[in-house]
């Protein structure tokens, strides 16, 4: 009997003990004091890198305020949708709570490729550009996040190159994806001429792989998901900074690795990103292997509790796993707090209510979170439809508009039953009842 | 002989006399014991009506105890209602959430 109590006791301890675990980790993420660093400080896009390390930049914490959407704090930080929600799992998209601090995962692992040209992880939704000399200690490393070909038509892996570069790009609309709007109710012209409308957005770099192409785009929200053709979109403010700097004939590699190792400051990373549809099952094999290598030749004790806890949470950020060189590990733990800019980069914009206007009723809902959810998804179109909530009898209504006139909100009407499958009802300006 | 009723008549009365004098004694004693007896059923009295009053008492604090304990039974399984239906709320609000990022994913296709 008593042996049984104890046995109870130290299994509760235990379980107390690894609760207290998980909520000292979200108490230390909400209620923790961290050095503050300006904004223009930490690195977005543009990192230099000792040519022995594989991590670059640091992980940064931000406050939310209400209203926020993660893929606007996204896009201002330079970062993807499935960056940003995968670090930060139990945090909303579309409405977050204000107040509550989230994580910037603005620390990355270089593919194991070659550090020349254009390196592109599909796992990890994101491209290198690799600029330095090759007798340099360090080289510079421009990263940006990308969206990537859906599961139906994915980028395809190998080794390509830049065949040439095109400012204001035609879109020539393929026969598969005109063939998929015909059958959506939403036929395209031939070509798309340079415009809001161009999925192409501003700059295109065509690939040698014909039918290939990394450039901007009209729908800056679905950078950092699969929703292209197989082709890699930019936004717009990478994409150009991208033109720029790539000359044509650039090498461009585009490999799958959704699990990372990598080396920086006498620190050895582990970052897991969820696997691709297409992902081999093996690479988790291997990864361990290389582990266990590195294990014994350095005759140190890798966390393995880590490790685990980093592959099943897929979490897309640099965990520090083993400790190469005394007291470094201390170091790779530390975040900064960076403060909210009021307005984020390319945050949709809610003109004032017009009574003179058209308007399309795009929802109505019980729950406040999904009206705004609805909304904020509206208002993250490419082009942008804005959107707004206004409660109504205990209800909420999701409001698109203003529009200038009735075919705008047609329109308007049309892309969200297409795109949305949403049955909008027009609203007339209320000066004509 | 008259002197014989004479003295025969002397020791009744002195006999009664003294008859009388032992009655008073006992009187004054079973007074007393009386007095002690009933001071006795007072105690007693008085007890068995403490004890009855703490019997009600405890019946009653029982009683509150019971309801006390059945209302915070009642309470626990009301939180527990709540806490089901909060966490079947939540997983229907993840639920949604979801439907509407693939919508969203789609909707950012060309």
């Amino acid at each position: 009997m008593c042996r049984n109590i104890f046995s109870i006791t130290v299994l509760l301890l235990f379980i107390l003990y690894l609760h207290g675990c998980a909520v000292v980790n979200h108490a230390r993420l909400q209620y923790g004091q961290f050095p503050i660093q300006s904004e223009d400080k930490i690195g977005k896009n543009r990192f230099s890198v000792l040519k022995e390390d594989d991590v670059l930049g640091r992980l940064a914490v931000i406050r939310l305020k209400k209203g926020d959407t993660l893929p606007d704090v996204a896009r201002h930080f330079g970062l993807g949708i499935k960056e940003i929600s995968a670090a930060n799992p139990d945090v909303d998209v579309w409405v977050p709570d204000g107040g509550r601090r989230i994580i910037l995962p603005l620390s990355f692992t270089l593919p194991d490729a070659p550090r020349r040209g254009i390196v592109i992880n599909l796992a990890a939704m994101r491209l290198f550009q690799f600029r330095g000399k090759g007798n340099s200690v360090s080289l510079t490393v421009w990263t940006y996040p990308v969206g990537i070909g859906s599961e139906e038509r994915p980028t395809p892996l190998g080794e390509t190159c830049v065949r040439r570069k095109i400012r204001r790009p035609t879109w020539h609309v393929p026969a598969s994806i005109a063939d998929d709007h015909r059958k959506k109710g939403d036929p395209l012209p031939d070509k798309v001429p340079p415009g809001p409308l161009n999925p192409l957005g501003e700059y295109a770099l065509y690939l040698d792989k014909p039918g290939y192409l990394i450039h901007g785009t009209n729908k800056p929200a679905s950078i950092g998901l699969k929703a292209t053709n197989g082709c890699m979109r930019l936004y717009p403010e990478n994409v150009k900074k991208l033109y720029e700097n790539t000359p044509v004939k650039t090498p461009v590699f585009i490999v799958n690795q959704p699990y990372l190792i990598g080396r920086r400051g006498g620190v050895l990373y582990l970052e897991v990103h969820p696997a691709l549809e297409n992902s081999n099952a093996g690479e988790l094999e291997k990864t361990f292997a290389r582990l266990r290598k590195i294990e014994k030749r350095w005759n140190r004790e890798i966390d393995w509790r880590k490790v685990e806890k980093a592959v099943a949470e897929a979490r897309g950020i640099p965990v520090p796993v083993l400790e190469l060189r005394e007291g470094s590990m201390k170091e790779a733990a530390e975040l900064v707090e960076i403060k909210h800019p009021g307005k984020f980069h390319g945050e949709p914009e809610v003109p004032e209510l017009n009574m003179d206007a058209w308007y399309v009723l795009a929802a109505k809902e019980r729950e406040e979170v999904d009206a705004l959810r609805t909304a904020a998804m509206i208002n993250h179109q490419g082009p942008p439809i804005p959107a707004r909530v206004l409660p109504s009898g205990g209800g909420y209504r999701v409001l698109a508009g203003p529009f200038k006139n009735v075919s705008e909100a047609e329109n308007a009407a049309r892309r969200l039953k297409v795109d949305l499958g949403i049955d909008g009802v027009l609203i007339e300006p209320a000066g004509n009842e | 002989m008259r002197k014989v009723y004479w003295i025969m008549a002397m020791l009744l009365a002195a006999g009664i006399t003294l008859t009388g004098c032992a009655t008073t004694g006992d009187l004054e004693k079973v007074q007393q014991r009386e007095e002690q007896i009933n001071a006795k059923a007072d105690q007693a009295l008085q007890k068995a009506e403490d004890a009855n009053a703490a019997a009600a008492k405890a019946a009653e604090a029982a009683a509150r105890a019971e309801q006390a304990a059945r209302a915070a039974e009642e309470k626990a399984a009301k939180a527990e209602e709540e806490k089901a239906a909060m966490a079947e709320k939540a997983a229907k609000d993840e639920e949604r959430a979801k439907k509407a990022d693939v919508v969203f994913e789609k909707s950012m296709r060309k």
